[in-house]
């Protein structure tokens, strides 16, 4: 018997798209919720689209990207169009079996469907409505559009990051759709508690861009409080804590210290790289014996100032001796010594090299319908009564509307049957996957 | 204010969430939590004090070692100034206790007996060796949920590694994707993005655990334990590098501030006249006919539509093979214009782009105090008030708030050790004296 997941009954009416929104859901899914990802074939999600994660050999289509099934796993997924009346109606009628409505639209779309969150409460009084807008739907800018990228850029993410005298260089890849999508999950799951409690829903109001802001706490309180300029020399100091030469101000990523460096290690490799940080003497001196206590790590870096002042030439030094081992191997070594090192790691090393992930079960294999044999990445806590769980693939566009539409909102089969003709839940331009044929029958 | 559906101000529609009541109280209250954590929990504390959870800090008698992160108030090094402990413990209350000692544990068990949730962040295995670990604790209190978080869980090769930001962003994959473009720093190192965020992605993972076994224990009454991994959720935060690779084989490359993509695409950074830089998000231009021809007349109005404005640019076939000089085009423009003008005028036109702002250009800026993010927290001790960012997102039943500011070290020690526990002043003292509390 499995055990039971804890979001045990829980119903969510997913309209989210793109990265951030189904991410959302996904973990809601992946809690044990139902989730019903509502979608139109005619605005196809983007990630369905994705053009680096059709594997070869698979046939491109909506079902085929790799970025969208991890996205999506633990979901079911309808495909009727909202703009009909029919279709409208059966969506409200979803949501009044259910628990969540979450969106990532832009700020008054939902309102224009007319499923704003005072129109979803008659239809549920005790709905928990999510917005992910990227401003949010309250302020002058809630029309104002965002990506990922472009949200960091906004909240102050992307100036913390990168080195001085150079251009920003922000996050390699979209942080906060991935966090945004992390707080969607938040803002739903702090809002059931409070329904738990109260019996109360409500309207969350989430902005992707203000998440980022909330990351940058001690940055906006040396600004608020110290008046101290964000836009200084030497900064942001790249993975130092301190630029060398720079005046000695704390980089809002924890305590002072060198060395804090990225070394290159053997054998020279794109990502043959790894970090080391001393948080104190007393690790510097253990590293110092570990690199078999050479000559230039004289009484010059005994202590933290000493380090600073003389950084480049430390740094230098300490990676001629990672250069003559593996990331691993340094890695190994450093750790037995107490040291905090780490490779960095690829996507590859994670899936394939890392022995930790592998023994916590971090990529769980399961058969998808398009991409055969597959695997899918797993909650990052362990529940130890009632475990996140991967229990189904994504869903292929529309697969399950007849579950949904008859089995659970008791639509009657010649009247699914007629919205396909009709272009209520299929449109009338399109074929139809042999599914969803198969799925009518 | 006047509807639910567009609230107006100075004649804009600022308004689409009901504002909370409030006087209402936070979707947590009610829950009390006892956290034991340095950097890598106490955001996720934060998370839960400021919507309203009962949370006391519990600190070794000369209070956690993140006290002593900078920056400090006015750059003066204390361990009551630390702008870092400061935003990350909000909320709370704060209590010091040495839980080596028996009397320490004694006390630790008995607030533990009533408490919902306990947050920990101590070396696996610690705890236990106390004898306050999960399975004792839930004997007294079997609807308590214990979660650990550590940087590599609680069982496995590397269960015992010690770590810091900038190792677990090594691990976790932030860095193998965070780099620069060759042409902005030639021969460019994975960098780690600043702001000490592997510590924020483990406490959001960390909270959505707790939350869901909060709603497992309103269905069955029962508590859990969580093992909480910074390096599992960092791993997990890396946008499409790991579909891709279980997809194609790729591994992403470094570029600068861009989407995740295995091969180098375009830049999208670009540097405006009054010397800021401007991200067009990559896949946010997608110039249609219709999209280009209001670039064109948007860069007209100052003569910087170069030949855009010609017919022949209205043709799909057109805009894909002229796109290396559209591209210089639209960088001549932002280098004729300014960053917030450039930023503006886009999104106007339903570009989605974005300033790189820094805190300079954060604070005070009008939508956020549209949306009253900007928070007064008074520090009675200083006889000041400072301001701190407010939340991310609009609670409108059940409002977010920071109700105090950080607690002093041991602040709370005799509104809850003797208001709470009855210990007496006798007991304070000696426990005081001898390093208990």
């Amino acid at each position: 018997m499995p055990l039971p997941t804890p979001l045990k009954g829980i119903r969510v009416v997913d309209f989210t798209w793109v990265r951030a929104g189904p991410w959302a859901a996904r973990w809601l899914g992946t809690l044990g919720a139902e989730v019903v990802k509502v979608e139109w074939p005619l605005n196809l999600d983007t990630l369905r689209q994705n053009r680096f994660t059709v594997p070869p050999g698979v046939e491109p289509g909506p079902n085929s990207t790799g970025q969208f099934a991890d996205t999506n796993a633990n979901k079911r997924g309808i495909s009727v169009n909202t703009r009909t009346d029919e279709g409208l109606e059966l969506v409200k009628r979803l949501i009044s079996v259910s628990d969540v409505v979450i969106e990532n639209f832009s700020s008054r779309i939902m309102q224009r469907w007319g499923l704003g969150y005072e129109q979803l409460k008659r239809i549920r009084p005790d709905i928990v409505y999510v917005s992910m807008a990227g401003f949010g739907h309250t302020g002058r800018h809630h029309w104002y559009g965002t990506m990922g990228p472009a949200a960091q850029a906004l909240s102050g993410l992307t100036h913390l990051s990168g080195l001085p005298d150079a251009p920003p260089a922000g996050w390699g890849w979209s942080y906060l759709d991935d966090t945004g999508g992390m707080y969607g999950a938040i803002s739903a799951l702090t809002a059931l508690r409070h329904r738990s409690a109260t019996g109360k829903g409500q309207h969350v109001d989430l902005s992707q861009m203000i998440t980022g802001i909330t990351l940058t706490g001690p940055a906006f309180l040396d600004k608020s409080v110290n008046g101290r300029p964000a836009r200084r020399e030497g900064f942001p100091p790249g993975n130092r804590t301190v630029w060398p030469g720079a005046e000695v101000v704390n980089n809002y990523r924890g305590p002072i210290a060198a060395p804090h460096n990225a070394y290159r290690t053997s054998p020279g490799g794109y990502n043959d790289w790894a970090t080391i940080a001393c948080l104190s003497d007393d690790e510097w001196r253990n590293l110092v014996k570990l690199m078999g206590s050479p000559d230039w790590a004289d009484d010059r870096f005994d202590t933290i100032d000493g380090r600073l002042d003389h950084q480049e030439e430390m740094d230098e030094h300490i990676e001629k001796w990672t250069q003559t081992m593996g990331k691993y191997e340094l890695t190994e070594k450093c750790q037995a010594a107490g040291i905090r090192a780490m490779a960095v790691q690829s996507s590859q090393d994670r899936v394939d090299n890392d022995p930790q992930l592998r023994h916590r079960d971090m990529y769980v294999p399961m058969d998808h319908p398009m991409l055969g044999p597959w695997k899918f990445q797993n909650a990052p806590f362990k529940l130890s009564k009632s475990p996140a769980r991967i229990a189904n693939p994504p869903p292929m566009i529309g697969q399950h509307n007849r579950e949904v539409l008859e089995d659970l909102l008791g639509v009657p089969h010649q009247e699914l049957l007629d919205g396909y003709e009709n272009g209520i839940f299929w449109p009338t331009t399109m074929d139809r996957y042999p599914y969803i044929e198969e799925a009518l029958r | 204010m006047t509807s639910a559906n567009g609230n107006q101000q100075d004649g804009m529609d600022i308004g689409g969430a009901q504002p909370a009541d409030l006087s209402l109280p936070g979707a947590l209250d009610g829950l009390r939590v006892l956290e034991i954590s340095d950097e890598k929990g106490q955001f996720c504390g934060k998370l839960m004090a400021d919507n309203g959870a009962d949370l006391i800090k519990i600190e070794p008698p000369n209070g956690e070692a993140c006290r002593s992160f900078g920056p400090f108030l006015d750059d003066v090094p204390h361990r009551e100034r630390s702008l870092s402990f400061w935003h990350y413990n909000t909320s709370k209350r704060g209590i010091t206790l040495n839980l080596e000692t028996p009397q320490g544990q004694d006390i630790f068990k008995r607030l533990a007996a009533s408490a919902d949730i306990v947050l920990e962040t101590r070396k696996p295995g610690y705890l236990e060796s106390l004898g306050l670990g999960y399975a004792t604790l839930a004997a007294d209190n079997p609807g308590l949920i214990v979660c650990s978080l550590t940087p590599y869980g609680q069982t496995g090769p590397w269960r015992d590694y010690v770590s810091s930001d900038i190792t677990q962003m090594a691990g976790g994959g932030q860095m193998a994707s965070s780099g620069y473009d060759d042409i902005d720093v030639p021969n460019p190192p994975p960098i780690a993005p600043g702001g000490g965020n592997s510590w924020h992605i483990g406490a959001h993972y960390a909270y959505i655990g707790i939350m869901a076994a909060l709603y497992y224990r309103f269905l069955t009454g029962e508590g859990q334990h969580i093992d909480a991994s910074v390096h599992e959720a960092c791993a997990l935060t890396t946008e499409g590098a790991i579909a891709i690779y279980l997809s194609t084989g790729d591994v992403v490359q470094r570029h600068t501030g861009r989407h995740a993509a295995p091969d180098m695409s375009p830049a999208i950074q670009f540097p405006t006249g009054d010397g800021g830089w401007l991200n067009t998000t990559r896949s946010g231009t997608n110039l249609t006919p219709a999209r280009l021809k209001l670039l064109a007349d948007w860069f007209d109005q100052s003569g910087m539509a170069e030949d855009l404005t010609e017919e022949r640019y209205q043709d799909p076939e057109v805009i894909a093979s002229e796109n290396d000089h559209i591209v210089q085009v639209m960088k001549n423009f932002f280098m004729n214009s300014t960053l917030m003008d450039s930023f503006h005028g886009g999104q106007e036109r339903d570009f989605p782009w974005g300033a790189i702002r820094s805190m300079d250009e954060i604070i005070g800026d009008a939508h956020l105090q549209d949306r009253e993010f900007f928070k007064e927290v008074e520090h009675p001790e200083l006889g000041r008030s400072f301001t701190y960012p407010g939340p991310a997102m609009l609670f409108n039943g059940s409002p977010w708030r920071i109700s105090r500011r950080a607690p002093l070290i041991g602040e709370h020690n005799s509104e809850i050790l003797q208001g709470e526990l009855g210990l007496t002043n006798s007991q304070m003292l000696l426990y005081a004296e001898g390093g208990i509390i």
